[in-house]
């Protein structure tokens, strides 16, 4: 294209070849190395006057190094006197760093919009933003582009059955990613979610009933009972609720579907059944409840989930990160009743001022990226949580999809519901951007329970590293990039590149 | 400090240097505020103020480590942030030594001017005042909208030669033509001669031809400059300085940046010693280093953030080094 020159920054080469090798010409020359002392230097080779500059540049180890990189290079185009310097991210740095999620944090995304437009960026083209409210943290133009048609297409073309799998989200802030899959294939959707609630008192009273299941009766009962009125009395504050009767939470949570008595049998059995918790630790796929309320809380923003689609509901002991047996012996017994569930001592000099809240906040207030930022955090070791599966999913294939992989544990919990309490023929785990923090990608190599994991490379994955991981799939979208790139220079509309091709 | 509970002095210190915010610290009288820094599996930094900090003065003392300059940048930026939607009332950067300041003019086509953009970044973030020490350039001080505190290690410096030196015997030296006002500056209140060494420069980091001008024959030379990086301009300088019959060399340098092979060139030059200032953390360093002596530069930095917190005049300090 006459007129534009393509930089690629050290994190991604590649791609950018790819991009350029997509548009008929060269990536344009610039020597990119650190200082001694570990400041970096940026030198353009090639005359950016009058010129359109776009710089690509995605995520890398050294993120810190990648993005002062990115702002040097774009501050020495700016005054090489560019035309006009449009930022190519496919993977924003920091955008799970969108909002104040703690006290005195930092929202951290819309400080590095400010440097980029401080660098002199004029556009940005990005691809799935964690939060597409993002775009407004920006003073100039943000073109967010989708993965999702690549990956609908990859779906379509590869996976035989796809037409009776199932979309299952592993969070449940993350539905909403997941019901737009759902609906672009015109799939069923399901959802696994982790219940921060459940601490170590839960595990303790479940143990004790394993132990001598009589004597538990008059202990919980009157718990059970106090509790239900509560959360009847006040119909949607069930979260309140749980917050009030912390010594047992795992009751409150059975407890939420049964004040609305729409299938037989389930306030029934929470009300008069001697053995309520036994009993519900072993429900399988032939004991149903109704979730409605359930799904309406976690959702909270008006969508529209009370169909037929989400029938089972499937409960799971998540221990270390993983489903155990329902009589096993958690670790954290020992500790039981005390601890708060975070052992981690940065967290722990804070937990007084916000892990309360936060927990309270999982119960479903709506707040659409929350659970999946700090998520992570909760699947610590010794801790267990009750990990529930919302959905039918037997015999089916199953698509996990988040917009990121960076840790494996969720994935791997949620791999591990669906495929061993939910009974799924296949699990593919799919995410835009690989970001494979760690030792994730051999972790979730190593997981019998995944079969597939599909990203695209947005976020540079070493080559030796995806060698060796036989189950990843990368779909590549330099074609995507490349004609977002041609769009912006020509000033033809990007809407096209959103739209599902229906080729199959 | 004062009595007063309202907008009261709060230091957060970045991981970069936490041995001179603790100084600092112990010099104004007060702890260091509880902050959480950590990194994500993705190497993205978060960071936490543990105490509320609403209304309150901040000053955030990051220096930056050799090495992990972009890091410890990005946590400056990302403190500064956090702290601005915390409702600080001012955020005081204190950048001991800063970060691609010799980045600071287009001297080639193209050439990036870091050091604006760092300004620019630094004040994006929300930062309202800086305080560092002896910027390479005086000029980058106009880079910035916010005042600009530049301190000098120079009072400091003087006080070094005094103890240690008969200042008859010595003469300051400045490695290169852009040192010259700050080693005259120096020679002038001493009253000592003065020296200096031109150098041809090819590329960055790399030493090239060297003249002396002036005479160090039976002298102390005593080279000053503001940073240290890999030593090769120094060590080569000091060799110059015996070749012309100095009776011993030795440097006093602002930040030792220290980088690459700096250590083992040290330990292998002519020069006796090496003092630097602790604006930059020297890690082990100082152990590896037989030449290597620091000065405590904290208590300079220390009293600048009183006198700012308390609406005083700096000036005092640009010609004393409080002990």
């Amino acid at each position: 294209m006459r007129g534009t020159l393509i930089f690629s920054g050290t994190s991604c080469p590649s791609l950018t070849k790819k991009i350029c090798e997509n548009l008929g010409m060269a990536p344009a020359e610039a020597e990119l190395t650190q200082f001694s002392n570990g400041e970096t230097s940026v030198r353009i080779l090639t005359s950016v006057r009058e010129k359109d500059v776009f710089v690509v540049q995605s995520g890398s180890p050294k993120i810190n190094d990648t993005i002062m990189e990115l702002l040097i290079m774009i501050s020495a185009c700016k005054g090489g006197s560019a035309s006009k310097i449009t930022a190519v991210l496919p993977y924003f740095p920091y955008s799970r760093q969108s909002k104040k999620k703690s006290h005195r944090g930092a929202i951290t995304a819309r400080m590095l919009a400010n440097l980029l437009g401080v660098a002199g960026v004029k556009h940005v083209v990005t691809v799935d933003l964690h939060a597409s409210q993002m775009q407004g943290f920006f003073k100039c133009p943000v073109d967010n582009l989708h993965a999702e048609p690549l990956i609908a297409r990859w779906i379509r073309h590869n996976v035989p059955d796809w037409k009776e799998a199932v979309v299952v989200s592993k969070n449940a802030g993350g539905t909403k990613r997941v019901t737009s899959l759902a609906d672009a294939l015109k799939l069923n959707f399901g959802m696994v979610t982790t219940d921060k609630k459940r601490g170590p008192n839960m595990t303790a009273s479940m143990i004790m009933n394993h132990l001598d299941g009589i004597e538990r009766q008059p202990v919980l009962d009157p718990i059970s009972n106090q509790v239900r009125t509560t959360s009847t009395e006040t119909q949607n504050g069930s979260s309140e609720a749980t917050n009030a009767q912390p010594q047992d939470s795992r009751t409150v949570a059975d407890d939420q579907g049964s004040p609305r008595p729409v299938v037989n049998g389930t306030r029934s059995r929470s009300a008069s059944n001697p053995k309520p918790i036994p009993t519900r630790s072993q429900t399988t796929l032939s004991q149903s409840s109704v979730i409605d309320e359930v799904d309406e809380e976690t959702e909270g923003d008006g969508l529209e989930y009370n169909d037929q689609r989400a029938h089972e509901v499937i409960h799971g002991r998540l221990v270390e990160g993983h489903i155990v047996p329902d009589d096993f012996v958690s670790p954290a017994e020992s500790v039981a009743g005390t601890e708060i569930p975070d052992e981690d001592p940065m967290v722990m000099s804070h937990a007084s001022s916000f892990f309360a809240p936060q927990s309270h906040a999982l119960g479903g207030s709506g707040d659409a990226a929350a659970s999946s930022d700090e998520e992570e955090e909760i699947l610590k070791p010794k801790v267990e949580h009750m990990i529930t599966l919302v959905g039918d999913v037997k015999g089916r294939s199953v698509f996990i999809v988040d917009d990121m992989i960076d840790k494996p544990g969720s994935w791997i919990a949620a791999a591990e519901t669906v495929a061993k309490r939910g009974s799924a023929k296949k699990v593919y785990c799919i995410a835009t951007h690989g970001v494979f923090g760690g030792d994730c990608l051999e972790q979730m190599q190593a997981c019998e329970c995944i079969d597939t994991i599909v990203v695209t490379n947005s976020y540079p994955i070493p080559e030796e590293k995806a060698r060796r991981a036989s189950k990843l799939v990368v779909l590549d979208l330099s074609f995507l990039l490349a004609e977002a790139i041609r769009r912006n220079h020509y000033g033809e509309s990007m809407s096209p590149l959103f739209q599902h091709v229906l080729d199959s | 400090m004062s009595a007063e509970m309202a907008n009261e002095i709060k230091l957060i210190s970045g991981r970069s240097h936490p041995e001179l915010s603790d100084k600092i610290a112990k010099r104004l009288g007060i702890e260091v505020a509880r902050t959480i820094s950590l990194n994500y599996s993705n190497q993205e930094t978060s960071f936490t103020v543990g105490e509320s900090v609403r209304d309150e003065d901040v000053f955030i003392v990051q220096s930056t480590a050799t090495g992990d300059v972009n890091e410890g940048l990005m946590e400056l930026l990302i403190m500064i942030s956090a702290c601005r939607t915390a409702s600080a009332r001012r955020i005081t950067a204190v950048i001991p030594n800063f970060p691609y300041a010799r980045q600071d003019k287009k001297d080639k086509s193209r050439a990036p001017i870091s050091a604006r953009l760092v300004a620019n970044m630094l004040q994006t973030a929300g930062a309202n005042h800086i305080v560092t020490v002896d910027l390479h350039a005086s000029q980058i001080q106009g880079f910035f909208s916010v005042p600009v505190d530049n301190l000098y290690a120079e009072p400091s410096f003087l006080r070094y030669i005094r103890e240690n030196f008969n200042s008859e015997d010595c003469v300051i030296v400045s490695p290169d033509a852009g040192g010259a006002k700050r080693a005259t500056s120096i020679a002038d209140h001493l009253n000592t001669a003065f020296a200096l060494i031109h150098k041809e420069r090819p590329r960055p980091n790399v030493v090239g031809r060297m003249v002396l001008v002036g005479n160090v024959e039976d002298k102390v030379a005593i080279l000053v400059d503001d940073m240290a990086d890999t030593c090769g301009t120094l060590v080569k300088a000091a060799a110059v300085l015996k070749e012309n019959g100095a009776k011993s060399v030795l440097a006093l340098v602002t930040h030792g940046i220290l980088s690459g092979n700096a250590i083992e060139t040290l330990n292998g030059s002519v020069l006796s010693a090496l003092v630097v200032t602790n604006t930059v953390p020297l890690g082990d360093k100082v152990q590896r280093c037989p030449k290597l002596r620091v000065i405590d530069i904290s208590p300079t930095i220390a009293e600048a953030i009183r006198r700012t917190h308390n609406g005083e005049s700096v000036s005092y300090l640009f010609t004393h080094a409080p002990v």
